[in-house]
């Protein structure tokens, strides 16, 4: 699992990229004329943006490249503020190396005023086209949910699987926001007392009293 | 699958999410996927001085992975409830 940014530089003749097709990885989108900004600086422009199902990929029009996968991808919001920055872009955070595993303060990705390209934490995309935002927002969104962890997809093994509760809906992955999961608080036909553990308890101290004919309350 | 069918439950209701890198972020739960992926709408950052630039964020995706906490409202828990769904999960029952 690759974190942080990296330089791309498998570019054919005609601009595209060349994918890991081997691995699945697809085209989704491409948007010409995209600015890419890297941390607190506008990088070159304007250059093209292809998304796949792995990653994002954005080459310059002098053909530099730069991509990151989105398993890497920690957020991305549609920014239109324009004190927070002069352009309506796609707003992204980075899970860098650096950061994963300590604090780290966000603006340290320039070290003499060169770019640390995996210490870049901040992106963001500005199409030539602000109409374009909530679609590429959306393109995201799917692109992400294509890419949960690796860690993540081993919970859904076997050990973990609740039978009759109609899961299997969660491998369809075009609706993967409802399901027929059991709201908390209904069990359905489940019962439950069979997982009750019987509690086994072994203390003298909480045997039933002895009875003493001459000790009875109301005895005399 | 306990807390997607949680935050299933709780979509509509405003929390706040904290990221793993110290980042929390408050607003309406939009939706949550099985990776507990979420978005968030009517965001506002809630210490704005440190990440002035999610300021002008109004709706957001947080990965899954990288939230360490998601913050409750008061009436979005119903403790016994939920104290029941843990105990069943936790026996794989």
């Amino acid at each position: 699992m690759v974190l942080g940014l990296y330089t791309f530089a498998d570019i054919a003749a005609d601009g595209a990229p060349r994918l890991e097709a081997a691995d699945g990885e697809e085209l989704v989108r491409v948007d010409r004329a995209a600015e890419l900004a890297l941390g607190p600086r506008a990088l070159k422009a304007p250059g093209t943006l292809f998304l796949t199902t792995r990653r994002v990929i954005w080459v310059s029009d002098g053909g530099e490249g730069y991509a990151v996968d989105f398993v890497a991808v920690s957020l991305h919001a549609v920014s239109r503020d324009p004190e927070a920055y002069p352009y309506p872009c796609i707003y992204t955070q980075i899970e860098t190396e650096a950061s994963s595993g300590e604090e780290s303060d966000v603006s340290d990705s320039e070290t003499n005023g060169e770019l640390e390209l995996s210490k870049v934490t901040e992106m963001r995309i500005i199409p030539s086209d602000p109409g374009q935002l909530d679609e590429l927002f959306e393109a995201f969104c799917n692109c992400a949910e294509l890419n949960p962890d690796p860690s993540a997809e081993s919970d859904e093994e076997p050990g973990w699987v609740h039978g009759d509760e109609g899961y299997e809906d969660m491998t369809d992955g075009s609706d993967t926001e409802f399901s027929d999961v059991n709201p908390i608080g209904q069990t359905g036909e489940q019962d439950i007392t069979h997982a009750v553990i019987k509690l086994q308890i072994n203390d003298q101290r909480f045997e039933d009293a002895e009875i003493d004919e001459e000790s009875h309350i109301n005895g005399n | 699958m306990l807390f997607f069918s949680y935050f299933k439950e709780l979509v509509g209701k405003e929390v706040t999410v904290e990221l793993k890198n110290d980042l929390a972020i408050r607003g309406t739960l939009h939706s949550v996927d099985q990776y507990l992926n979420i978005k968030l709408e009517n965001t506002c950052v809630v210490d704005q001085d440190k990440y002035p630039h999610m300021l002008s964020v109004r709706n957001c995706f947080i990965r899954g992975s990288v939230v360490r906490y998601v913050l409750l409202p008061q009436d979005g828990v119903d403790i016994d409830i939920l104290h029941d769904a843990t105990r069943r999960e936790a026996r794989g029952g």
